[in-house]
């Protein structure tokens, strides 16, 4: 076990250099771009932006940027964004809590609802209420999360805003928790739905087939035969193998999903979080902010599938490494 | 799925039908015969082929029945509405005068859906759109398919150290940002003067090859990792066993005894894998980071009616349920596929 | 109105009166038509303004209209509200002094008594480690507006040892004076030193970038600068008027600007008197709904700006005068003011100086049946004609916007109009942070280029020598603001005559400059579209609303109360 999780960490951090390696080429060969410029402002005179150049060590050669940059992203800790000219890490550290808001609450959301829909779809099978259940998840899985989250704006802040039932839904944007626990909440409500929508639909049938695969094993066939009631034989033997493959995937989802995943939910409702911090830094070229982010974000997928891995191998002996 | 069958119906059918003379069919026949039996999954194939149709159809549509360019430009131009001629763009009404709204929906052969801001007709680009979506969504699948089946066939079969190297290196495409490599893409083929040039032709920024690689590219891992363990379960089997006992080579080994029995589990991932390259394609689109402008896809569409959601919401609705559909009819079949391509995981709902 | 809404209101009113009884005194509360003093004016953008906070490095109008309330330079501009406004007058000087040995020596001397936020009092000291700390931390104007003070191209050259005490500002902390030396005479010198580039700082300001704007002699004083949640204006304790002109009182007690919701949403967070104004442009889809129903609470202002197309005048096919008239006149500007929003928030020009400019004259070449000034309808015929006469036909063009909505749609038009003229045409559409730096860099060889521009002071040659002079070319480089790459040696002449004699005549250059304009004019480097409008919406309970052409709106002078 302390073997493979050695094995796993250095595999991380191999990826993560390889991966800041490729950001760093792919940054400096797209063209059009020149930091010292953006950073000088409106109408700069030329001996401003090279002093600029100068002061940032944008003069430097290649490798000696990227490990000056990683020597400030780590180490001092005081990288400075070309955008902002501020610095880099409290930027990210005050949108990871509005990511970690959205992609828990929306987690929680899914994995309640995707265990009774796919519960109540194994037990109801054979009735006409199964296959509603799985269009339904179908339906969920087949529709685009933005669109979604356009619509539902739509009609919660436009069409249907005058109603009882949606006049509380404060306008686009994130409230911290510490300053309005209320607003937060309200705020948060159908960017929590419209998130796992998705994740319901992929996961209840997950759930489900797996439910109804283990149905057939051996020993459910013996817990029947000993005489244990169905619920018990559902909930305790079939549930909790079936929920080995539904662990691992979550874990999988939960580590794209914190690591930046969730942008498209974010744009649309206008959450500042790691996502959309992504992607401004990304449409705007602005080189530490997307070096910290796409670290930032490889970092929780890499460490969640670790993570997987090792509880899978714990959950199921079977996979164990010899 | 490929190992025989005793038990299968279509043995003891045929028995019947032709009167005692035993009769096999091939597991694809058989396959075949489950999938048109599913009524369910033939509609939704049904479904998807019509979307395709209709898509491709976009080009007649726009000429012969709408009557307009839907890439043109049409800010001051005008349309005859019941009798009267109004303009396409109308002026803000009130005491300000402020603003100018397209006009909405005419549910009429002219801008059927409406206009954009660019007073283009949004049905027509609709369905040009779908064009754009379709071609991506299909390709990409297939590409990704294509290059996972060879990679997962070449890992799982050599092992050891190739293993290593492919599935590391998937480790590594899998975590790749995808936007960063979009955006890059994007940003160097708009900014450069005469687009990429790659030797033997050169790819414009508006060209639809970019989304088309980067999409197929991303998506490989996806695929590569059923199937390499499919590929690694396959090679412990007694028939390939039995093949290299009588001196087949690795080609023939990994193309003739393993590759035919991996096949189902890529059909099976095929509808599926096009389903998602679409919703991916749209994602990068409604970003402004996949297709680009001249050309159109669902993406850019809903792009557009982001601005006018409260006003002419049509314009993003429009886009997004012609996704929903064609997704919705995409998961279907694929299920169906996979149930009759695979009956043990069929639930029998008896 | 919502009753969540209105108790907030009541809240509101009911805190502010607390305060204000709590206060007693310490400001002035006149209940006049215009409102009284007190309460908190809640604005709303969308994000902090981009680039550092720091007075002499920000270049955004977002930062200045915050600065120009807790800052003052040597002059200022009027804070009233219309025309009144483009005047410089004396703010920490006494007096506006006319300049001496051919325009190269200002002798300012300096108010007393004046103190800065942080308690220290202003002296002729100041002034000058103010401008050597502009080169310290690499000012962006530093070596445009600046660069004529005596001991600025060493200052450029090595910014850390910037040293001007000795013969560019010279400071005299005894007699109060402070003395400028110039290489060379400056009409604009006043206006510039009315910019926030040249607020006084104490000398507590350290010489590298701040997080949050220094002390300043203002009204109001930063106390907070959150980028993400948004920054905080309370009174200035030491601030007594000294010019109701410069810099009169604010009405408010606390000003403050919060980030983080996108247009849409503040715009209905004014609608509800959540916000009393947001800064960021009023999304198109909502401005029929504000004609409708809050017309009293909407200000439209036109500006002093252009947003134009330039063509790059060294680059086929627009290297040929007739394509780039052709294109002109088959424009259909009216096209572009629907795209904008509308009439009522754009106003059709051909020339590059904006009405109510200095040395405006009204001139439209490029219209049916011209000879009015003013711009009626395009002309296809006569450009067809040109195109021909160009034999540039079939030539492949690059039309380059930015990717927001707005500029998106004006490059489209272009393209659909170059295809219908008979060009190549496709769209290249680019980050709003990189479009303009990269059409400015000459390498990129960009044909046909989407921008704006609006002024820093008013004078003609903040368009017109910026956009059109030959040194406003800078091959190869990021920082081109002539992006034309126009350069015409006898129209460079004839600048540089109108610059002179602006020392002495303002009037009479202003003749000249109007010829200059319908020159550049003629010769085409743009397709200049429309001159915009402001469009401001304000709260319910803001009253006292004033516009000024250089600040916009002058959000202390407004009452909340």
């Amino acid at each position: 076990m302390l073997t493979f999780a050695i094995r796993r960490l250095l595999g991380l951090v191999a990826v993560l250099l390889v991966l800041s390696i490729l950001v760093f080429l792919i940054f400096f060969a797209t063209p059009g771009i020149d930091p010292a410029r953006r950073m000088a402002g409106r109408n700069p005179s030329p001996e401003t932006i090279a002093q600029i150049k100068h002061e940032f060590g944008l003069d430097r050669s290649l490798p000696v940027q990227y490990v000056l940059m990683m020597k400030k992203l780590f180490v001092t800790r005081d990288l400075i964004s070309y955008g902002s000219q501020t610095k880099v890490i409290p930027e990210i550290t005050s949108a990871a809590p509005v990511t970690f808001s959205l992609v828990i609450g929306a987690a929680v959301i899914w994995v309640v609802f995707s265990i009774l829909v796919g519960l109540a779809a194994a037990v109801l099978r054979g009735t006409v209420l199964d296959p509603i259940l799985m269009i339904l998840a179908l339906i969920g899985i087949s529709v685009p999360v933005f669109w979604l989250g356009e619509v539902v704006n739509l009609f919660t802040q436009s069409r249907w805003h005058g109603f009882f039932l949606f006049s509380w839904v404060p306008p686009l944007g994130y409230t911290p928790l510490t300053q309005d626990p209320l607003k937060w909440f309200e705020g948060l409500v159908f960017p929590w739905l419209t998130l796992s929508v998705l994740y319901v639909g992929f996961y209840a049938r997950v759930l489900r087939a797996n439910l109804i695969e283990t149905e057939n094993e051996d020993y459910i066939r013996t817990a029947r035969a000993k005489g244990i009631s169905e619920r018990r034989v559902l909930l305790r033997h079939n549930l909790r193998t079936s929920m080995i493959t539904f662990v691992s995937l979550f874990g999988l989802d939960l580590g794209v999903l914190i690591g930046g995943g969730a942008l498209l939910t974010e744009v649309v409702f206008g959450l500042p979080g790691v996502g959309l911090l992504t992607y401004n830094s990304l449409t705007g070229l602005d080189l530490p902010v997307i070096m910290t982010t796409v670290i930032y974000g490889a970092f929780f997928i890499t460490i969640a599938s670790a993570l997987v891995d090792l509880l899978y191998a714990w959950l199921d002996p079977r996979v164990r490494p010899a | 799925m490929a190992v025989f069958e005793p038990e299968a119906e279509g043995i003891v059918l045929d028995a019947e039908e032709t009167g005692g003379d035993i009769v096999g069919r091939s597991p694809w026949a058989l396959a075949g015969r489950r999938l048109l039996r599913n009524r369910i999954s033939l509609a939704a194939l049904t479904l998807f082929l019509l979307i395709v149709v209709v898509s491709f159809g976009a080009p007649i549509y726009a000429h012969d029945i709408a009557h307009t360019d839907p890439f043109a430009s049409n800010v001051t131009g005008t349309i005859k509405l019941n009798g009267k001629t109004v303009d396409v763009i109308q002026q803000g009404t009130g005491k300000l005068g402020l603003g100018e709204t397209p006009i909405g929906p005419t549910w009429s052969s002219q801008y059927f859906l409406g206009a954009d801001n660019q007073g283009r007709d949004v049905a027509a680009r609709v369905l040009y759109g779908g064009r754009s979506s379709l071609i991506i969504g299909l390709s990409s699948a297939a590409l990704a398919c294509l290059l996972a089946l060879l990679f997962a066939l070449v890992a799982g079969f050599f092992g050891g150290f190739t293993d290593t190297i492919i599935s590391r290196l998937m480790d590594l495409v899998w975590a790749f940002p995808v936007y960063l490599l979009a955006i890059s893409l994007a940003t160097v083929l708009l900014t450069s003067a005469h687009g990429l040039n790659l030797g033997l032709f050169t790819l414009s920024a508006s060209s639809l090859w970019i989304p088309l690689l980067i999409i197929g590219l991303i998506y490989v891992p996806y695929v590569y990792r059923p199937i390499r363990g499919q590929v690694l379960s396959l090679r412990e089997k007694e028939f390939v066993e039995a093949a290299i006992a009588q001196g087949a080579g690795s080609f023939r080994l990994i193309f003739r005894e393993i590759l035919p029995n991996v096949l189902s589990t890529v059909i099976v991932l095929l509808p599926l894998m096009i389903a998602t390259t679409i919703l991916t394609e749209s994602a990068l689109s409604y970003l402004s980071i996949g297709v680009q402008a001249p050309q159109a896809s669902w993406g850019t569409i809903i792009q557009d009616g982001q601005a006018l959601l409260y006003t002419r919401p049509w314009v993003a609705i429009g886009p997004g349920i012609m996704i929903l559909l064609t997704v919705l009819a995409l998961n279907v079949f694929g299920d169906g596929l996979r149930d009759a391509l695979d009956p043990r995981s069929k639930v029998r709902s008896r | 109105m919502r009753p969540r809404s209105l108790f907030q209101l009541l809240a509101l009113f009911g805190v502010a009166a607390l305060v204000l009884s709590a206060c007693g005194g310490s400001s002035k509360k006149k209940s006049s038509a215009a409102g009284g003093s007190g309460g908190t004016l809640t604005t709303l953008a969308q994000a902090a303004a981009p680039g550092s906070p720091d007075p002499q490095i920000n270049y955004t109008l977002q930062e200045w209209q915050m600065l120009i309330m807790t800052h003052d330079g040597l002059t200022a501009f009027k804070k009233a509200g219309g025309l009144a406004g483009t005047q410089v007058v004396p703010d920490l000087a006494t007096t506006i002094p006319n300049p001496t040995e051919g325009g190269k020596t200002y002798v300012f001397t300096l108010r007393k008594g004046i103190k800065f936020s942080d308690g220290t009092t202003l002296k002729a000291s100041d002034v000058t480690r103010t401008f050597e700390r502009n080169f310290a931390v690499h000012g962006p104007t530093a070596g445009t507006f600046y660069k004529t003070i005596v001991g600025a191209a060493a200052c450029l050259k090595t910014p850390a040892t910037c040293d001007l005490s000795k013969n560019g500002v010279i400071a005299d902390d005894a007699n109060n004076t402070v003395t400028f030396h110039l290489t060379s005479g400056d009409p604009e010198f006043l206006q510039k030193l009315a910019v926030p580039f040249a607020s006084i700082l104490p000398p507590s300001t350290p010489m590298k970038a701040v997080q949050i704007p220094p002390p300043g002699t203002g009204p109001y004083k930063f106390v907070e600068y959150n980028l993400h949640k948004g920054i905080k204006l309370v009174r200035n304790p030491f601030f007594k008027v000294w010019s109701k002109d410069a810099q009169p009182a604010g009405k408010p007690d606390v000003i403050i600007q919060k980030f983080g919701l996108g247009p849409e949403a503040e715009v209905t967070q004014v609608e509800n008197g959540q916000a009393d104004w947001m800064f960021d442009p009023v999304p198109a889809d909502r401005l029929n709904e504000l004609s409708n129903k809050f017309p009293d609470q909407v200000h439209i202002n036109p500006l002093t700006a252009d947003y134009y197309m330039a063509f790059n005048v060294r680059v086929p096919p627009f290297n040929n005068l007739d394509a780039r008239r052709a294109v002109n006149y088959a424009t259909d500007r009216n096209a572009l003011v629907k795209i904008y929003g509308g009439p009522k928030l754009a106003v059709p020009s051909c020339q590059i100086l904006p009405p109510n400019f200095p040395g405006y004259k009204p001139y439209c070449p490029y219209t049916k049946n011209p000879g009015s000034g003013k711009w009626t309808a395009p002309d296809l015929a006569k450009a067809k004609q040109l195109i021909a006469a160009s034999g540039t036909k079939g030539a492949s063009v690059k039309v380059n916007t930015d990717t927001t909505d707005t500029n998106k749609a004006f490059g489209l038009y272009f393209v659909g109009l170059l295809n219908s003229l008979g060009y190549k045409a496709s769209l290249q559409a680019l980050s709003p942070d990189l479009q303009y730096a990269y059409c400015q860099n000459s390498k990129n060889k960009v044909q046909f280029c989407w921008s704006a521009w609006s002024q820093d002071y008013p004078a003609a040659s903040d368009f017109i020598n910026i956009l059109f002079g030959c040194s406003s070319f800078v091959p190869n480089s990021d920082a081109s603001p002539n992006l034309s790459e126009y350069c015409n040696k006898s129209v460079q002449a004839q600048i540089d005559q109108a610059l002179k004699q602006a020392i002495t005549d303002p009037t009479g250059a202003n003749v000249k400059w109007a010829a200059i304009d319908k020159e550049i004019t003629d010769q085409a480097g743009w397709v200049e579209m429309f001159n915009p409008k402001q469009l401001d919406f304000t709260g319910k309970r803001v009253k006292g609303y004033q516009f000024s052409p250089q600040w916009y709106f002058l959000l202390d002078l407004a009452s909340v109360k």
